[in-house]
């Protein structure tokens, strides 16, 4: 399959001067709307710059991100991409005195390609980035927001893909109303992964080939799937084993075959029955785990 | 405790059973005889005494072909054959999968591309890839001259598809066929493989 080179030629709120029609189009948009933007379209994926509120409050963080809509069947990757495959990055274009945070990962999916298992997601997701405007936003005045974004998108095939995306939003001294795509922003927040409770004992005990990872919560979980977040420590593919006891749950990770040293801590995120965790475990070898039970 | 023990022993014993056998560094490196893309009957035995290079590849994958137009793989395998490694890369599609070739068109890349390993092996079946646990293309194994695998993992240090990262990367293939030679222990003898997933028939 021919890999296309993307090249997404926008109105750029700086830079007009492609041809008459587009420059007209951009024109259009900035006085048609108080809020534009101007979406990638790519071959199967869509990216857009969208905002949790319609309008920027001067003094308040702007909650914004990058919305990823995909083909059935095709997927981008979470920051670990697993076996295969790169996560998207995002080179910001802000006003001076704009500062945009880190992407906030939502809690990815298994993704099996066999033989390899890829963490990432599917149809729809959102990278919620936020950004601090400077002190002394004016209201009445457009700030425009644009980034240049990288990604690979797969199913058996991959394709490498970039464009840039902007979104230019009013200042408002009054209450901010809620975007097209506030819901999404109150879903996405739902699937970060959440600090774990201090209540919990997060360990993991080594053994030959499989980590052991413990969570004690106090309560019967069902069902749990664990992500690392540093690769190379587990094999992807390999199916985990899950038991449930009433106050905790046991994972059985295989180890990769890339791991030729000890790890001291398993970093990553976990989904129990539906809900993500952090989770950061420190690693006890198997007889030091008996010597002291 | 008891319980969990004898839970934690079954699970062990189910994960043992699904695991597939693949290549690890520091053991044997399993032998193979394949054909090469001139019909050429080649066995990993036959090389016994020399460093082996394994290539997984994929004409029509981005990542594969970033080290191709770029000219960093054909870069590669020249600079190494001319110091007597062996270089064999292999081609594990299926055929209508992704990369699958017959001999003459893989005789055609090879040329058009002034590619140079010692011999292009064709395994449509996935038997070779399934034996190293190659998944990704591309996807590095070396062999020592003893017939011990030493390097099991990914090209180089930027999994990326872009060709402007070669220059700014460390190619693990050279960093342990230096040191392997000098007699050094390899700084980086088992990485993630990255690109496309091996397009096997199964």
């Amino acid at each position: 399959m021919p890999v296309r080179s993307l090249r997404v030629s926008l109105c750029a709120i700086s830079s007009c001067a492609f041809p008459s029609a587009v420059v007209l189009a951009c024109v259009l948009l900035l006085f048609s709307a108080p809020a534009w933007a101007a979406p990638i379209s790519a071959p199967h994926l869509k990216v857009d710059l969208v905002a949790q509120d319609a309008s920027i409050t001067p003094g308040r963080t702007l909650q914004a991100g990058l919305k990823f809509d995909l083909e059935k069947g095709w997927h981008v990757y979470w920051i670990n991409p697993g076996d295969s495959g790169e996560p998207p990055t995002v080179e910001w274009k802000l006003p001076v005195g704009f500062q945009a945070g880190a992407i906030e990962w939502p809690a990815p999916g298994r993704l099996p390609i066999p033989p390899l298992m890829d963490y990432g997601y599917e149809d729809q997701v959102l990278f919620m980035v936020s950004i601090q405007p400077p002190a002394g936003l004016k209201p009445g005045t457009t700030i425009p927001l644009a980034a240049t974004v990288k990604w690979i998108v797969c199913r058996e095939t991959c394709i490498p893909g970039h464009g840039e995306v902007a979104l230019s939003l009013p200042v408002s001294g009054d209450a901010a109303k809620p975007s097209a795509d506030h819901d999404l922003f109150a879903k996405t927040k739902e699937s970060l992964p959440r600090p774990a409770p201090r209540t919990w004992k997060q360990s993991v005990l080594t053994r030959k080939d499989v980590f052991v990872l413990t969570l004690r919560t106090g309560k019967r979980v069902a069902n749990a799937t664990f992500f690392p977040k540093d690769e190379d420590q587990i094999e992807n593919a390999a199916p985990q084993q899950v038991h449930s006891e009433a106050t905790a749950i046991h994972i059985d990770l295989k180890k990769s075959e890339q791991l030729l040293k000890p790890i001291t801590r398993l970093r990553g995120v976990v989904l129990l029955d539906g809900k993500a965790y952090e989770v950061d475990a420190p690693v006890v070898a198997w007889h030091n785990h008996v010597a002291r039970s | 405790m008891k319980r969990y023990f004898t839970v934690l022993i079954l699970s062990l014993l189910a994960l043992f059973s699904l695991a597939a056998f693949a290549a690890k560094v520091g053991e044997s490196a399993p032998d193979f005889t394949a054909t090469d893309s001139n019909g050429k009957v080649q066995k990993l035995s036959d090389y016994k005494g020399k460093f082996v290079v394994l290539e997984w590849t994929n004409q029509g994958c981005p990542y594969t072909r970033k080290h191709y137009e770029s000219g960093n793989m054909q870069k590669l395998q020249k600079q190494w054959t001319q110091k007597g490694v062996v270089w064999l890369t292999v081609v594990s599609s299926a055929p209508g999968a992704q990369g699958y070739v017959t001999a003459a068109q893989e005789n055609d890349y090879l040329k058009k591309m002034n590619a140079a390993p010692t011999a292009a092996l064709l395994d449509p079946k996935g038997e070779l890839g399934h034996l190293y646990g190659a998944k990704t293309t591309p996807h590095m194994f070396i062999i020592d001259p003893s017939g011990n695998l030493i390097y099991n993992g990914a090209i180089d240090d930027h999994p990326t598809t872009d060709a402007a990262d070669i220059a700014s990367s460390t190619n693990y293939v050279s960093q342990a066929l230096e040191q392997a030679s000098a007699g050094k222990p390899i700084a980086n003898a088992a990485t993630r493989p990255y690109g496309c997933s091996v397009k096997y028939g199964d």
